[in-house]
């Protein structure tokens, strides 16, 4: 892989005893959509975390190896976790909004980052909107409150929150999970437009989406990397027979 | 089983049935150049059952992509599956067409003797029980036979045609059973190209490789 945005190298995690990912090693691109796949409880979740340091705040949770971000390894002592979270959003499974405004969603974020002028945060409200493919469905009714919008709509509010303080990255777990198939397509076609300017890892159990969004894909199982290659080659000829029983349906 | 799997065997089956009706159609073909004509009715029995299994795999790969979204070595047996019923009808068609040919070849035995056409006959009826056991079985060195075969099929046509033309200048008597003659060679030939066809689909099936246009000593090292 030529552009790497992400390096892993020999990544392991414990929950206490128990060792929920193993030796992991792989690389992440630049501008490119990176799927993380497997069945529930093989570490996909976990690693994702891993990559925004989430996992420091769960107690009893040890973690060794290196996740280097532009060739700096993120787990350094030295390293402000509050800088790395600026630079890597993240979109989880169910929407999560502010309870404020839809204007104040978006605001919040550059707000506590020291934007004050309101002619800038209107600029950052409109082109975060305007990318996650929402501001024609928002932009006269901006103060309204965001409780109010559909759970698609919800979604797409949220991408646009973490597009608005500019990461690098956008991790996404299971974004449209719980969305139906229009706005799961939105979401999907968003994923598709993002990728021009960021770098996104999504996990996500429909092997379909990962197959539509992805230009990578990565097998996880048991806290084990099985098999990570070119989303193309792994949904039509995976090495792994463990990923071929996975993506085929007859796992187990 | 799964639902999914019962579906995918259901089409294996559908393909072993439409392609040893297929083979029976060759066989027929065979013996009515090489000896007696045929009785057309159950040719053409035969000929509708196989378009009705081609139509019907149709259906079952159109269902399958819609339904299940296959993916992997699925996605290339049913990829394959679609292409191989072609072949196959086109093989059950081609037999027709040696069959109704041969009735109108006068002195068919002493031209078949002259230009040693039995044996390409019964090569060809070899290849086509041996594309529907690769297709079964999987096996690469059968498909490696099946390319070897063909190669040599379409040399031995080459040189029959070659002989028969020679024959037909000369003997101007000749021309009219030569033409015939030359056609059913043609038909046996494509018989064999729809073969190596299947055995290519068979391989692309097993290793996701697509050879369909590689040279013969490339397809060989495969």
């Amino acid at each position: 892989m030529k552009d790497t945005k992400i390096q892993v190298k020999d990544l392991s995690l414990y929950y206490g005893e128990k060792k929920a990912l193993k030796e992991i090693s792989l690389e992440i691109p630049r501008n490119k959509v990176t799927a993380l796949i497997g069945p529930s409880g093989c570490g996909k979740s976990t690693f994702l975390r891993c990559i925004n340091r989430m996992n420091d705040l769960i107690p009893d949770v040890k973690i060794t190896g290196q996740m280097l971000v532009e060739g700096v390894d993120i787990y350094d002592k030295n390293v402000d976790v509050v800088n790395i979270r600026k630079k890597i959003g993240m979109v989880f499974q169910k929407s999560n909004p502010f309870p404020k405004s839809i204007y104040e969603n978006i605001a919040y974020g550059p707000k506590i980052n020291g934007i004050k002028g309101k002619n800038e945060l209107d600029e950052i409200v409109e082109i975060s909107l305007r990318q996650a493919a929402i501001w024609d469905e928002v932009k006269d009714r901006l103060g309204d409150s965001a409780m109010g919008l559909s759970g698609g709509q919800q979604q797409r509010l949220c991408i646009a929150r973490t597009l608005a303080v500019s990461p690098d990255i956008i991790l996404m777990d299971e974004p449209a999970s719980a969305l139906d198939p229009i706005s799961t397509s939105k979401i999907e076609e968003l994923v598709h437009e993002l990728k021009e300017q960021y770098t996104i890892i999504i996990v996500t159990h429909n092997m379909q989406q990962a197959a539509r969004t992805s230009d990578f894909t990565a097998f996880f199982y048991l806290g084990e990397l099985i098999e990570m290659g070119k989303t193309n080659a792994i949904f039509t000829k995976p090495e792994k027979k463990q990923t071929e029983d996975y993506i085929t349906g007859r796992f187990g | 089983m799964t639902h999914f799997e019962i579906e995918l065997e259901k089409l294996k089956n559908i393909i072993i049935k439409i392609g040893s009706l297929a083979e029976s159609q060759v066989v027929e073909s065979v013996k009515a150049l090489l000896s007696e004509p045929i009785e057309g009715k159950e040719v053409k029995k035969t000929e509708n059952k196989i378009d009705k299994l081609d139509v019907k795999i149709d259906e079952v790969c159109q269902s399958i992509f819609a339904l299940q979204q296959p993916v992997a070595s699925d996605l290339r047996f049913i990829m394959a599956a679609m292409q191989i019923s072609n072949e196959i009808e086109r093989i059950g068609d081609l037999a027709v067409s040696v069959i109704k040919r041969s009735k109108s070849i006068k002195d068919k035995h002493d031209l078949i003797a002259k230009f040693e056409i039995a044996d390409l006959a019964k090569q060809v009826e070899l290849i086509t029980s041996k594309t529907n056991e690769c297709f079964l079985t999987r096996d690469e060195a059968t498909i490696g036979e099946i390319f070897v075969l063909n190669k040599t099929i379409k040399n031995k046509s080459e040189d029959a045609i070659h002989d028969i033309i020679a024959e037909m200048k000369s003997h101007s008597k000749a021309v009219v059973s030569g033409t015939n003659l030359v056609i059913v060679m043609k038909h046996l030939e494509r018989i064999s190209e729809h073969c190596t066809n299947i055995a290519e689909y068979v391989h692309f099936m097993v290793n996701a490789k697509i050879i369909k246009h590689d040279k013969f000593e490339d397809k060989k090292e495969e």
